[in-house]
């Protein structure tokens, strides 16, 4: 092939360019995403590859490839319920959360002027961001034999048994709720933000009593920020275990409480990493789901 | 020597061609408009000659010397963005001396410099103010000072007065040709507003699809416009397609439509007309020597003021007619009238 | 429903939210290690903290970590999000895409498998793995936060720095900086706050002997709980809030400013 001279040096600074260009990203991306791979994709690898192993595969122990864990999830009926109590409590979580967080958002949008708002708004993720375990024990305080909730019972009435709240499935309930709500309330509140007024005004001023134009206007345009909320809560919670732990005691046990106890004190870990994955294919799945939902607000997140 | 030179500049994204083969020059002092609708290049050309695009091929030179390889802060020039891009964090007098900072100018200069700077703008006594704190114009004009006191060899200028309400882009338009006057700094500028072009221009460059359609002064440009593309962008075209016979365009209709331009004898060709060219009246009355003439009936008037915009039916087509506003009341709705041009107002335009 | 309705609906969700925390550090102040009533105030609780030699080795270990984490995941966190913002790559949107797992997989499945890695591979367990594994978590949201303030100001201040003769490391230390100065600032201290109340990665990753903070309680709360972990938590709730409000004093949630 035959190549001219004249275009060859014209092309030369561009593609030197190009390659500068090239090795700069590189340069900026790489550090933060090598970190990613060693502390995200290769673990998850990892933990796919011993979820297939009969034993863990230290010291002199051989191991060998088994499909036995997988098997047993399927054939023992005690994970099937560990996984149904699982979904329930997510179920059960994320219904509260949508009950009280939508209108508690709405409220906020809609009927706080803007400088309370703000600061309401501050007030009701400001717990989001402080420590979550320790949030969770806040609530033994509260609903443990003769907490604030016995006392405030026995104050109406002094004959009052106790209610013992603590280590039941409700408390469990209580403390994710009160873990998560603040999510709820958050997307809701930014896809409610998000809505033009004018549009409501629109409703109205077409005959609709507030009623319907809120049905008919409101609700479907903040509906995705709803359900990115609901996923967003479903899914740890599902994958929870230290609340069900601290506020359930032993009615705590769940899919996240077991696995826990593979990787701490039972120590089989090709059995925990095997629920784990199962745990995750049930998270994908969900993931998967959501995402034509998912991935508007955060394609306009990230600005494309 | 030109002070701008690009030749046979290439740019693709993909399939698409941004510049395709564009060559010009512009000389020393010059007021270049780069004038397009979206996505025909002009920006691309723009940012090309700045640095910020490297063509595929071609060249471009400033002061003679090539820059394809030359960074964008060694290039020697002057820009102003379509937001002005001035510096959040800095006051007006730090946007300004910027330039001269970044080049190790001594602080007794930068602040003469900068004085003067905002002297020619008509902005002494802000120095202080956050860029936040001004007005559309007021940063417009700190953005041309900031550009300007590096005393570049040429001032880039993209879409400068695009944010700017309607009135205040007049008045600006006539500012910046007076400081562009003063300084007698080579400038190339973007717009997609054809009435700014023609204001500020002393050359204009219509661009379509990456391609340089036309380029020259603005009258010129717009009494001689060479393809139907320019004649239709840059102000409105009236245009009679037909078969050229002896002197005549000769429509499917039947129209001759008489040019004193030559026409390319028994081949197809397009002569475009300004509405403004074409003179309305009564039936009775009749054309001078040679002029043309059709008979038409007023399909609808658009009042505008000072003019009145006419749609015309006249044999096979519709065409426009700009009349003064001077009579009492507008043509009606449904009159029968005459249209006449001189010969010289037919325009033959390439397709 | 009435503006009232609405402003019950809010106070009543406050009170759900507030009301533990605030007994909580009520009980820290009550002399009582059985929480009886009626309560008589005392500073006792915080008096055995200062001589809790676990507690507080557990607590300089989570500052050390948080420090640690804060540096390293704000540098190349904000890195990242200047080639992402500055580049346009194939696999760019890939590379975008691939933050979500570290925030949207539950950590109890990060944290075991890091876990599984970590011991495999001989890095361990310890501190250097819980810092390894906090960088991890707080890389995504710094990218984001650093993310969003660098598309706010767009590009065109930095052309705008290069056609005034400033070269790539100029521009980047007085334009580029000093403008996303605010979002980094709002990142670091959200990676402060993501390690120093980061619990289950911690958890796996910490061998007997050695812990941070919040593992420490966990265990205590396990053991039976005493005022002391009240008094603690008390001081652990004001601290990240206090950090959260200095985030949104300088991010604001709708990013603007």
């Amino acid at each position: 092939m035959t190549v001219g001279a004249v275009p060859a040096a014209r092309a030369a600074p561009v593609a030197r360019a190009g390659r500068e260009r090239g090795l700069a990203a590189a340069g900026l991306i790489g550090p933060a995403y090598l970190w990613l791979l060693l502390t995200i994709f290769l673990p998850l690898s990892a933990m796919l590859l011993f979820s297939f192993l009969t034993v863990a595969p230290f010291g002199a122990r051989e191991a060998e490839f088994t499909l036995k864990h997988y098997a047993a999830f399927f054939q023992k009926e005690f994970y099937r319920t560990l996984t149904w109590r699982s979904l329930r409590l997510g179920f059960d979580v994320t219904f509260w959360c949508v009950l009280i967080g939508y209108p508690t958002a709405l409220a906020l949008a809609r009927h706080v002027p803007g400088r309370w708002r703000e600061a309401l708004f501050l007030l009701i993720v400001l717990p989001f961001w402080s420590n979550a375990l320790v949030r969770v024990f806040s609530w033994t305080m509260v609903l443990r034999g003769g907490g604030l909730i016995d006392q405030a019972a026995q104050a109406v009435w002094p004959e009052a048994p106790s209610l013992g709240i603590l280590f039941t499935y409700p408390a469990i309930v209580v403390g994710l709720v009160h873990s998560f709500l603040p999510y709820m309330i958050l997307t809701c509140y930014l896809s409610l933000q998000a809505i033009e007024p004018s549009l409501e005004e629109a409703a109205l001023s077409l005959g609709a009593s507030p009623l319907t134009s809120f049905r008919r206007v409101t609700l479907p345009l903040s509906l995705p920020g709803m359900l990115v909320g609901v996923v967003l809560i479903f899914v740890p919670v599902i994958g929870s275990f230290m609340e069900p732990r601290i506020l359930g005691g032993p009615e705590g046990i769940m899919l996240g409480t077991v696995i826990e106890d593979q990787f701490t004190v039972v120590f089989n870990w090709p059995l925990g990493a095997a629920l784990s994955y199962i745990l995750l294919a049930i998270v994908l799945l969900l993931i998967a789901l959501a995402a034509p939902i998912l991935g508007r607000p955060l394609a306009a997140a990230s600005g494309r | 020597m030109s002070a701008v030179e690009v030749r046979n500049a290439v740019k693709r994204y993909g399939a698409l061609a941004a510049l395709d083969e564009v060559t010009l020059a512009v000389p020393e002092g010059e007021f270049f408009g780069l004038l397009g609708p979206s996505g025909s290049g002009k920006t691309t050309l723009l940012r090309a000659i700045a640095g910020f695009v490297v063509p595929d091929s071609g060249e471009i030179r400033i002061d003679g010397q090539r820059i394809e390889g030359v960074p964008v802060h060694k290039r020697g020039i002057g820009m102003v963005f379509q937001n002005y891009a001035l510096f959040p964090h800095l006051s007006v007098f730090d946007n300004v001396a910027f330039g001269l900072s970044v080049r190790g100018v001594p602080a007794g200069e930068i602040r003469s410099r900068v004085a003067e700077a905002l002297r020619l703008v008509r902005l002494s006594g802000l120095e202080e103010r956050r860029p936040r704190q001004l007005s559309g114009g007021q940063q417009q004009r700190v953005a041309l000072a900031r550009a300007l006191v590096t005393r570049p060899k040429v001032l880039l200028l993209d879409e400068p007065l695009g944010a700017l309400d309607k009135r205040l882009r007049q008045e600006m338009q006539v500012e910046l040709k007076l400081i562009q006057r003063t300084v007698g700094i080579t400038t190339i500028f973007v717009t997609h507003d054809q009435e700014e072009a023609l204001t500020l221009s002393d050359r204009i460059a219509i661009l379509s699809e990456g391609r340089l359609v036309q380029v020259g002064p603005p009258a010129e440009v717009y009494e001689r416009p060479a393809t139907r593309f320019a004649a239709e962008f840059l102000g409105e075209a009236n245009l009679f397609a037909g078969r050229a016979e002896a002197g005549a365009l000769r429509t499917p209709s039947g129209l001759a439509i008489f040019s004193a331009l030559p026409l390319p004898p028994g081949r197809e060709a397009i002569l475009a007309v300004r509405p403004e060219k074409i003179q309305l009246a009564d039936l009775a009355m009749r054309a001078p020597d040679g002029a043309n003439r059709i008979e038409g009936r007023i399909l609808r008037s658009i009042y505008s003021g000072s003019s009145i915009a006419y749609r015309v039916e006249v044999p096979g087509q519709e065409l426009t007619v700009f009349e003064q506003n001077r009579a009492a009341r507008a043509r009606e709705e449904g009159a029968a009238v005459a249209l006449t041009w001189a010969p010289e107002h037919s325009i033959p335009v390439a397709p | 429903m009435a503006p009232l309705a609405f402003r019950t609906v809010l106070a009543l969700v406050l009170l759900f939210l507030y009301l533990p925390l605030a007994v909580m550090a009520v009980m820290a102040f009550n002399q009582s290690p059985l929480y009886a009533l009626p309560m008589v105030f005392d500073t006792i609780w915080f008096e055995r903290l200062a001589q809790n030699e676990r507690l507080i080795g557990a607590g300089l270990n989570s500052i050390l970590i948080a420090l640690a984490n804060t540096v390293i995941a704000t540098a190349l966190g904000t890195m990242a999000a200047l080639a992402f913002q500055r580049y346009t790559f194939r696999g760019s949107s890939l590379l975008q895409i691939l933050l979500l797992p570290p925030i949207t997989i539950p950590w109890l499945i990060i944290g075991t498998a890091m876990l599984v890695l970590f011991f495999w591979t001989g890095i361990g367990r310890g501190l250097h793995a819980i810092l390894l594994g906090h960088v991890a978590l707080s890389l995504p949201y710094v990218i984001v936060v650093v993310g969003a303030r660098l598309r706010s100001f767009g590009v065109s201040l930095e052309e705008a720095a290069a056609t005034l003769g400033a070269g790539p490391w100029t521009t980047f230390r007085r334009v580029t900086l000093p403008v996303i100065a605010p979002g980094v600032v709002a990142a670091a201290l959200f990676a402060f706050a993501v390690s120093f109340d980061q619990f289950v990665i911690s958890y796996f990753l910490a061998p007997p002997g050695v812990s941070t903070l919040p593992v420490e309680i966990y265990s205590a709360i396990r053991k039976g709980f005493t005022p002391e972990i009240n008094a603690i938590s008390t001081v652990i709730i004001l601290v990240s809030m206090g950090l959260m409000l200095a985030v949104a004093r300088l991010y604001r949630f709708g990013g603007e400013r």
